[in-house]
């Protein structure tokens, strides 16, 4: 494994674009030249050096053999990792919007947050968070058909809302609780949420979304029987009827209205 | 400037391929240039600039369509340079991509096909940020109450009266017809099922709208004909539907040396079959009967693999497009004039139904035998955006490409459509032709599209040497060298070198000026008066399109008087 280390030199005030952020980007080119790539800080456009410290082993060698290590603060750089097709990110701390965007393939593992658009339109690969994500995990932009597609995002604290908008396969795990309207118009992705979630699988045409906790259910869902999953006993709805859907939503505790 | 050593095809005065040079000066073609500038283009393909007689490039629909799609803004994007805004889009592009991407095409002219009167005022607010290119806009007539109680009352010269006042509103160019009597009764759910199906609260049809509007059009004397997009636009079986409007005008005569109707986007009205099961091409029985019948002419409206937005006065239209594909949707009302909708759409190679249309608009184009009567479109964004003329170039000049593509194609292309069988590969002189000699003429436009004594310094240069090419089986080279002029000249100067576009000048706007009798403006006037006050949102004062919206016109004369 060919090991990258990319460390702020100070706070960014404003964010950086950081899509060259990449194993793919970094692979075919030795540190010196990593060095001098640009990217963006707010309309200033900057080399990798001017704005991280950057070590590791000098030659280059093939994307699925490098692993970058993010040390500090990366809660205002943006975009790292866009559509990388393999190797390996890890982030020690915290990572910002638009993370894994597009990615199709490799792995991105964040000890900290993620921000918002958290693997938005990712293809393939997998994305794990020790802590919570923000708004837009796995979704589409702003008005794309599809979010994710394929790949797998684990986050083992919450999620904001809207998880997983526009899903079209894939997988989402979020072992705590996600924010409102987590898998809206999802069309064949599988959502799992370990805790409570707020109106879920609003405008679903198809896929699963299971909620471990308690969440309130729309009425445009048809509850069909009970279940038992993996020790929990789980209602079992069809919908979103509102839109013809065909989707499952599984809750364990459904909460009522006005309660 | 005098453009050197090309080998030119200008087509409109009989020059096909010769080796001779060009003059500019003064931003027309001359007799001789003194200023010394050269244009190296020995070797090279010199043809007029291009001209796109039919695409949706600005006005309230398109940016509706804007609206509607982040998503393709994103997939357009070219920051800005030290000469160049910023570009986004793909099928609904931003005005400056609009100009710079036709510029880049070596295309110098293009006219917006659609502008309601009360939307005109958004449409040339766009048209003033399109760069380089001339352009101007077609005004909707089809649905208009006016247009429909003068076709009721019979009264055809107080129509041309109220044509007149509309395209002076407007600043618009001619008269555009949509799914005439359908866009009124879609404003109470409905929508016409034929040219002789009345139009609810006005007891007129189609037919009698569309023949209403030719002969006001041909006492106006009007540079262009109408422009007729056909009732029963896009669904399975209305070839008959096309054909049987045709022959309800065939008495009609032009006034002027050109088409008296031109039918325009023919891939979407020339459709067979009960319904989507059976739906086949009738391109060959168009064909037929435009061979017969050299009086009317049409464009392609040809069909692009891929991302489209669909954009059209035909309300109906789009809302049954939104109910079948589950899309993105907008109706609008546009109050006393027109309905409109926009629903984006991606047509697929493995779809039965997108690969046969793609098959439709290649052989509309070849097996009418007169490339003046067929010009190339992609109806743009609804077949597909504009940026791919150079692949329709190809595919009109080579039938292996054809073969080639329809081997990618489902199956029904090949099987529900004559195209296989089709060997006819257009030569430089027709691609000439379809591109911007024909669309100059047919829009009545004696400057454009041709390179003779007085015509407009706009000229196209494409790195392909047409001695040595053979573009049947080079057609990837064809394509490429179509996609990025090697020069574009606009007015005498230099837009484009190498595909890049190195200079932004503004171009003009053409609108027509037709003059009536008092009287008949006297009656028409009237009639506005009253349905400003009785039924319009906004006041007359407000509506009309002022000289501000307009900062470099080229006003054609025409009319009565
Ligand atoms: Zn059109």
């Amino acid at each position: 494994m060919r090991e990258i280390r990319v460390v702020p030199r100070r706070d960014f005030r404003v964010p950086v674009e950081a899509e060259k952020i990449s194993p793919d980007i970094f692979a075919p080119l030795t540190i010196e030249e990593i060095r001098k790539v640009e990217v963006w800080e707010g309309n200033r456009k900057q080399a990798l050096i001017d704005l991280f410290e950057i070590s590791g082993d000098g030659d280059p060698a093939k994307p699925e053999e490098v692993l970058i290590k993010l040390d500090g603060n990366f809660s205002r750089v943006k975009r790292v990792g866009e559509k990388m097709t393999c190797g390996r990110i890890g982030a020690l701390g915290d990572i910002g919007m638009h993370a894994g965007n597009g990615m199709a393939g490799g792995e991105i593992a964040i000890k900290g947050s993620a921000g918002d658009w958290l693997g938005r339109e990712m293809r393939g690969g997998k994305i794990t968070v020790r802590g919570d994500a923000g708004d837009y995990v796995g979704a589409g932009y702003r008005g794309e058909a599809c979010g994710m597609r394929g790949g797998e995002i684990l986050i083992e604290g919450s999620a904001g809302d809207y998880l997983g908008e526009h899903l079209c396969g894939g997988t989402i795990t979020v072992l705590g609780n996600a924010g409102d309207f987590p898998g809206i118009a999802n069309r064949g992705g599988v959502i799992v949420i370990g805790g409570d979630a707020h109106l879920p699988g609003a405008e679903m045409a198809s896929g699963t979304i299971t909620v471990r906790g308690r969440a309130r259910v729309l009425p445009s869902y048809q509850y069909q029987e009970t279940v038992e999953i993996d020790g929990l006993s789980l209602k079992k709805f069809l919908g979103d009827l509102v839109d013809n859907g065909k989707g499952e939503l599984r809750v364990a505790s459904v909460e009522e209205r006005g309660a | 400037m005098i453009i050197k050593g090309g080998f030119v095809y200008d087509p409109a005065n009989g020059v096909y391929g010769e080796e001779m040079d060009i003059s500019i000066e003064g931003g027309k073609v001359v007799e001789e240039s003194r200023d010394g500038k050269e244009i190296d283009a020995l070797g090279m393909l010199v043809m007029p600039g291009g001209v796109d007689a039919h695409a949706h490039i600005a006005g309230a629909k398109v940016n509706c369509g804007r609206i509607m799609r982040p998503e393709d803004g994103r997939r357009g994007i070219e920051p800005k340079t030290k000469l160049l805004r910023p570009q986004t889009g793909y099928t609904v592009p931003n005005c400056y991509a609009v100009g710079y991407r036709y510029a880049r095409l070596g295309y110098t002219c293009a006219f917006e096909a659609a502008t309601p009167i009360l939307e005109s005022r958004h449409t040339h607010e766009e048209l003033e940020e399109i760069p380089i290119i001339d352009k101007g806009a077609l005004t909707l007539f089809g649905n208009n109450w006016e247009v429909l109680e003068c076709v009721r009352d019979g009264d055809l010269d107080k129509l041309a009266a109220f044509i007149s006042w509309g395209l002076s509103a407007s600043r618009g160019y001619g008269v555009k017809v949509v799914n005439p009597g359908g866009g009124e009764a879609w404003g109470f759910g409905g929508n016409v099922k034929g040219i002789d199906d009345p139009v609810p609260n006005f007891g007129v049809t189609p037919r009698e709208i569309i023949r209403g509007l030719m002969k006001a059009n041909e006492i106006l004397r009007l540079p262009h004909s109408v422009h007729l997009h056909t009732n029963n636009l896009g669904k399975p079986g209305n070839y008959e539907t096309t054909l049987a409007t045709l022959k309800a005008v065939e008495d009609i005569a032009a006034t002027r040396d050109r088409q008296v109707l031109h039918v325009t986007h023919m891939q979407f009205s020339a459709y067979g079959g009960t319904g989507w099961r059976d739906f086949e091409s009738k391109a060959p029985e168009i064909a037929d009967y435009f061979n017969s019948h050299a009086q009317f002419t049409m464009d392609m409206g040809q069909l692009i693999f891929g991302s489209a937005t669909t954009m059209t006065a035909d309300a109906p239209l789009e809302y049954g497009n939104a109910r079948l594909l589950h899309a993105k949707w907008s109706n609008h009302d546009i109050e006393l004039e027109e309905s409109s909708g926009v629903v984006p759409l991606v047509y697929g190679r493995k779809m039965p139904i997108n690969a046969i249309q793609w098959a439709i608009g290649l052989e509309l184009a070849l097996l009418t035998k007169n490339p003046w009567q067929v010009i190339m479109t992609t109806d743009h964004p609804n077949g597909g955006p504009f940026v791919n003329y150079p692949e329709v170039i190809a595919l009109l000049m080579s039938r292996a490409k054809r073969e080639e593509e329809l081997a990618s194609l489902h199956e029904l292309a090949s099987k529900r459509s004559s195209l296989p069988s089709i060997e006819r590969e257009m030569d430089w002189n027709d691609i000439a032709i379809v591109t911007r000699a024909a669309p100059a003429k047919i829009l009545g436009l004696p400057e454009k599209g041709h390179l003779g004594l007085g015509a407009d310094g706009d000229v196209a240069i494409y790195d392909i040497n047409p001695t040595d090419l053979d573009p049947s089986k080079d057609h990837s080279k064809v394509k490429e060298a179509f996609a990025k002029a090697k020069y574009t000249i606009k007015g005498g100067e230099v837009v484009v070198r190498d595909g890049e576009v190195v200079a932004v000048p503004q171009g003009r706007t053409y609108w027509v000026d037709a003059s009536v009798p008092e009287d008949q403006a006297a009656k028409v006037k009237a009639d506005l008066v009253e349905k400003f006050a009785k039924y319009y949102s906004i006041q007359m004062s407000n509506y009309m399109v002022q000289d501000a919206y307009v900062t470099h016109p080229r006003v054609v004369k025409a009319g009565v008087i």
